[in-house]
């Protein structure tokens, strides 16, 4: 009987909670592709070669090996590139959209989504400054915002600091090797 | 028979009434879920399920060398999202979701073992109430891993899940309030 308790209060644990929006992605496209008129969507199927390329570089590979790239345009010229990328963990998902300026630096990070076990530590890594660490930004440079923001969080907030850091670099990974 | 919920204490009828009328509406909830976030047609269900992308229903395989399609989109498709269960979510999704449903198959199935009806009726009610939620993922399984045609299986288990409740919520209902001898 004991076990059974343990069981189910174990599964109860476990259990992920739902998913709750930090930021519209409509909002973050605006804040990302600021001045685009147009909007382009350029979808990657990678061959088994590339998906093993961003594996060797990064330790991850696009799930059902998909990349998107969303192109904002204005007058024809590409103003800024965002990817959305999704990090997983064992409390849930989290969602990012990663900006690029024309000049192949991170413009800015947003955190679209994430779960409602994990907003209040997200929000205090973001309050502690985590995305400004990341503007400008070389897609070949290791995001280190996790670094700068844990000594003044908690031991989550430091944690999901280091989740978005994953985030960024899978995201700058999949533009260096397949945006141009 | 183990018992009879038509002889029984007025406190276990009002206990499953309860525990039925909230399953119903979690159900109802549900379908709406499903609704927003699958579609009912074996087509929006293999979008969801099945390879990410435009080629749901030609690419199985990665393809020999990196395929790339652009199409201009609105701002307001930008912001829509397209749902996608891709594998890692789908092993989360099956993690989260079974043993709920086995829960709740195992609900439906004490109230069957209370019901009025043939050893063969049981049987098969508590059969479909299991089988229910397997053919539901093992559709989602084999729209991501095999073919986009298994949709079809995915939402025959909804629709079993739906029938299985509606069976049981049905009898015992009557049989509790209505047909007592």
């Amino acid at each position: 009987m004991n076990r059974l308790l343990l069981g189910a209060a174990a599964a109860a644990l476990l259990h992920i909670t739902p998913t709750v929006v930090l930021m519209k992605r409509e909002d973050a496209v605006a804040k990302l592709l600021p001045g685009a008129d147009q909007f382009v969507s350029r979808e990657l199927h990678l061959s088994s070669a590339d998906s093993k390329r961003i594996h060797d570089a990064v330790g991850w590979e696009p799930p059902d090996g998909v990349v998107t790239f969303y192109l904002g345009k204005k007058q024809d010229q590409v103003t800024g590139v965002l990817v959305f990328m999704r990090v997983d963990c064992q409390h849930g998902p989290i969602e990012l959209a990663i900006g690029y300026d024309p000049h192949d630096t991170v413009r800015a990070v947003e955190v679209t989504k994430a779960t409602v076990e994990m907003k209040p530590w997200i929000v205090e890594a973001l309050r502690a400054g985590l995305t400004n660490e990341y503007r400008g930004l070389a897609v070949a440079e290791p995001p280190s915002g996790a670094e700068k923001v844990k000594p003044h969080v908690g031991s989550m907030p430091g944690y999901m600091a280091e989740l978005i850091d994953k985030g960024v670099m899978h995201a700058n990974a999949a533009y260096r090797l397949f945006y141009h | 028979m183990l018992y009879d919920l038509r002889q029984s204490d007025v406190r276990v009828r009002w206990l499953v009434t309860l525990l039925l009328a909230t399953l119903g509406t979690s159900y109802l909830f549900g379908a709406w879920m499903v609704g927003l976030y699958a579609g009912y047609s074996p087509r929006k269900v293999a979008e969801t399920y099945g390879p990410a992308g435009e080629m749901p229903m030609t690419m199985q395989m990665p393809p020999e060398t990196t395929l790339v399609t652009e199409r201009p989109i609105s701002m307001a498709e930008m912001g829509e999202e397209q749902h996608h269960v891709d594998l890692d979510l789908l092993v989360q999704d099956t993690h989260v979701h079974m043993p709920m449903y086995a829960v709740i198959a195992a609900c439906l199935s004490v109230i069957v073992l209370g019901l009025s009806i043939p050893r063969w009726a049981g049987l098969s009610i508590i059969a479909l109430l299991f089988a229910a939620p397997w053919l539901d993922f093992a559709g989602m399984w084999l729209t991501k891993l095999a073919s986009p045609g298994f949709a079809i299986v995915a939402l025959a288990g909804g629709w079993a899940m739906a029938l299985g409740y509606v069976i049981v919520a049905a009898i015992a209902t009557y049989q509790m309030w209505w047909r007592k001898t």
